[in-house]
This record gives C-alpha cells, sequence and structure tokens, in this order.
C-alpha cells in the first residue's frame, strides 16, 4: 500500500494505491491519520481510486480509520471506489457507514 | 482459449501476506479460463484472497507456523471447485457472529467467511488435516 497526501483546502487528501490488505498497512495508515489529526485538521477523504483490491483486513484498517477520525470529531469519506471495492462494501454492510463518492469533486463539495 | 477447459492447477505459498497479489493473478488467469462473467470474476477472487488471508493470518502466523498455504483450483466445464488448505486447527464454523448485525458492523475484524459465504455458491470446511476450505462457484 502507498498513501499520498494532499491538502484540498480544508480537506486532507490520502491518495492510496496498491493494495489494502492488512500487516503493516494498518499501522502506516494509523500512523498518516495520527499526523493528521493532531494538525487539528478534520476533513479526510480516503481516494481509494489506484487501490487494485482490499480484503476483509483491509476494511478492518478502513473501519479503524473511521472511528479514529469520528473520535476525535471529524469526518472521514471515500472516493473513486472501484467495482472490486465497492462489491464487498456492500456485501458487508459497510456501504451504511462510509459515505462514499465516484469523484474527488463531488466528495470534497460534499465537506 | 476457446475451448472449454478442465484440469487441476495447483498453487503453494509461503504464510506472507504479500503472495496474495500472486494468489490474486493466478485467480484471474482461472477466472478466464471458466469465461465467468463479470460479477462472477468478482466474487471468485474477492472469496479466493478471503480464504487465502484467513489462511495466512490464522493457520499460520497467529500459531507461530512458518508454514505453507496449499491452493488447488479444479476447473470443470461449469464449476470452478477451490480449496484452500493450511496447517492450522480449524475452528467451529457454526460459531461466527454476524458481521452485519449492528453490534458488529464496526468491528475491525471477523468478516472473511461471511463474505466467501455471500459469494460463493458453497463453502465448507473438512479439519482433518490441517484447515481445508472449500469453495464452488457454478457458470451462469
Amino acid at each position: 500500500m502507498k498513501i499520498a497526501r494532499s491538502d484540498k483546502e480544508d480537506v486532507v487528501v490520502l491518495q492510496v494505491g496498491g493494495k489494502l490488505m492488512g500487516g503493516t498497512d494498518a499501522d502506516i495508515f494509523q500512523e498518516n491519520l495520527r499526523l493528521i489529526l493532531d494538525e487539528g485538521r478534520r476533513k479526510i477523504l480516503v481516494d481509494l481510486g489506484d487501490v487494485s483490491w482490499v480484503n476483509s483486513t483491509g476494511l478492518g484498517i478502513l473501519i479503524a480509520a473511521h472511528a479514529q477520525v469520528e473520535r476525535a470529531g471529524g469526518e472521514l469519506k471515500l472516493c473513486k471506489v472501484s467495482r472490486r471495492v465497492e462489491s464487498i462494501l456492500m456485501v458487508t454492510r459497510l456501504n451504511m457507514i462510509f459515505e462514499s463518492y465516484a469523484d474527488e469533486a463531488q466528495a470534497l463539495a460534499s465537506f | 482459449m476457446s475451448e472449454r477447459s478442465e484440469g487441476t492447477i495447483e498453487l503453494v505459498i509461503p504464510a506472507k501476506l504479500e503472495y496474495l497479489d500472486l494468489v490474486d493473478n493466478v485467480v484471474e488467469a482461472v477466472n478466464e479460463l471458466m469465461h465467468f462473467d463479470e460479477d462472477t470474476k468478482t466474487a471468485v477472487s474477492i472469496s479466493v484472497v478471503e480464504a487465502g488471508t484467513n489462511a495466512i493470518q490464522h493457520g499460520c502466523l497467529k500459531n507461530g507456523v512458518q508454514g505453507v498455504v496449499k491452493m488447488a483450483f479444479e476447473v470443470a466445464p461449469d464449476v470452478l471447485t477451490v480449496t484452500i488448505l493450511d496447517p492450522g486447527a480449524g475452528f467451529d464454523p457454526t460459531k461466527l457472529p454476524d458481521p452485519t448485525s449492528p453490534e458488529n458492523l464496526l468491528r475491525e475484524r471477523g468478516r472473511g467467511i461471511f463474505i466467501m459465504r455471500q459469494m460463493m455458491d458453497e463453502v465448507t470446511f473438512d479439519f482433518d488435516r490441517g484447515c481445508a476450505v472449500r469453495l464452488v462457484k457454478h457458470r451462469r
């Protein structure tokens, strides 16, 4: 998994690439979020456009991230979710937890 | 390959999560052999990766076993059977909580077998010699 950060006004966009599958991915994701939250940023958009696949352990990373941001009083949303990732979110009903947008512009406008 | 294929493809991987990408590539090739539609390809790919994840994490790493995970893809004209075998002791598949119930929805773990059951036609377990998961998908 790779993470690239860009700031779009008051929203921090985390562009995730590769496979989201647990192991060290969880620590990397959590540390990135911790640094962002420590800066006082509370609006996080996770761009999954370059994520080729996610497994249930990877879903756990997203759930933990969602909880971490919510505990800090912020919002975490998703965009550019692939068909494969969408499918796994639907089956697990996590689509009810994650606000998800087709593209970045729509997602940014939603905050 | 235009003719319908038959045969068994076997794969043995070290119990390391990074090998799941290789597994996914093999599943993609098997899906092509089966001439599955796009939804079925997605279901099979997700399910085999889930089974592989469980085999590595629960069958090997959590038990401190430096083992391997064995996979067999049995290709028949209208049905694919995938068996994933790890050296773990297994578990009771009747005692898994529903990860979609409100009290479990935000749990970080415990979705793998649920996902397989939702996406495959059959999911069965055999704990005689390690932990074997058998996934079946019919061509629609």
